[in-house]
């Protein structure tokens, strides 16, 4: 192939495929031989690999870089490394004795919510004043009757609750 | 240990110390790795920082699930393997890579890969940048298995099944998508002349 001229020729379509393999000595030992003894007898075969074997390698070239470079890709990579471990520590120090006392500490603050809950909701429901229905509201007179039943009901309780003092004023 | 003698420990060896917690063994799978990492990546950024970060980013990612390892690869085809699925993501988050960047300014310091001699003649020259044109333009339009097996095979010189493992799947595919992609170059060359 010519300096500067990086055509690949037309290969056998058959044998193409094993071509490919052939130059990157990735074929099984047979097929080595079998496009060997192709190679040989078929020329456009052998153009074919000829040219894989000058552009193929040319397209990988590696590129020469400075020693300064992988200086610095290195550091950079260290630094950047203890960075995550420095990290990483801090996470576990800080979750490592949550994790002991996480689990039970969990429970108790369930159970003393459920409980608080459970005691002060239920109050609150019965401190809840009885609400007057809108008929009663809507009639005046009605209104006047349910307040004095509301009131002689208060006063019954408040009777029931003073029962022995009560009593005591009415002996004497 | 001293670093001297941490180099000539095999990297299951080495990968097994950090596993046991001593982080900063993983520093000599940097330096064994760094260069090939980073050329992958430049194989499909075209750009040096870029190539950098997204393979830093590699070493990062692995040190940070050195622990999940399990040793049913090998750490290079473990690793090669994150190296390349960032290289996947990048090219999938940026669309194709522009190949003028090849032509045009150095990034970082760093001469673009040439076809030519140092002997080369201004024509021979010529003609290799077009071909190099065209071949970064086929390789850009190549499906991305295609274009990942032909640069791990061409370019980074992993064998089939290396390949195949890092690609997670089989030889023969390997060999499929690899003949492919130097059919697809051939055909893009021979148009050209």
């Amino acid at each position: 192939m010519n300096q500067g001229k990086y055509t690949l020729e037309n290969a056998c379509k058959e044998f193409e495929a094993d071509l490919v393999l052939y130059y990157y000595g990735d074929d099984s030992e047979a097929d080595h031989l079998r496009v060997e003894r192709h190679c040989g007898e078929c020329e456009r075969c052998r153009r074919f690999l000829e040219d894989l074997q000058n552009l193929l390698p040319r397209m990988a070239v590696p590129q020469e870089l400075p020693e300064t470079f992988w200086d610095r890709y290195y550091n950079e990579m260290v630094e950047k490394l203890a960075l995550q471990r420095e990290r990483r520590s801090w996470w576990q120090n800080l979750f490592t004795p949550i994790r002991i006392w996480a689990l039970p500490a969990f429970g108790t603050a369930v159970v003393a919510a459920l409980a608080l809950f459970l005691v002060f909701g239920r109050a609150e429901h019965k401190a809840v004043p009885p609400q007057i229905p809108q008929e009663i509201l809507t009639d005046s007179n009605s209104l006047e009757f349910f307040n004095s039943m509301d009131l002689l009901e208060s006063l019954g309780t408040l009777e029931k609750n003073d029962g022995p003092r009560t009593e005591m004023v009415r002996h004497t | 240990m001293n670093q001297t003698s941490l180099q000539d420990l095999r990297d299951e060896e080495l990968v097994a110390l950090c596993q046991s917690g001593q982080g900063q063994v993983f520093e000599v799978l940097v330096r064994r790795y760094m260069e090939k990492a980073f050329r992958i990546a430049l194989d499909f950024t075209h750009d040096a920082e870029e190539a950098k970060d997204l393979s830093q980013d590699a070493f990062l990612r692995a040190f940070s699930r050195i622990k999940q390892f399990d040793g049913r690869s090998t750490f290079y085809t473990w690793f090669y393997r994150l190296v390349v699925n960032l290289c996947l993501d990048y090219t999938r988050r940026k669309g194709r890579v522009v190949w003028e960047r090849l032509e045009g300014e150095s990034d970082g310091g760093i001469e673009p890969a040439r076809l030519t001699d140092a002997s080369s003649s201004p024509d021979q020259e010529a003609m290799a940048g077009e071909t190099k044109r065209r071949v970064d333009l086929t390789l850009e339009a190549m499906p991305k298995k295609q274009k990942t097996a032909f640069l791990l095979r061409n370019h980074q010189g992993l064998s089939i099944s290396d390949i195949a493992k890092v690609m997670k799947t089989t030889e023969g595919t390997v060999r499929v998508y690899l003949h492919r992609a130097v059919a697809a170059l051939r055909q893009s060359l021979v148009e050209f002349v």
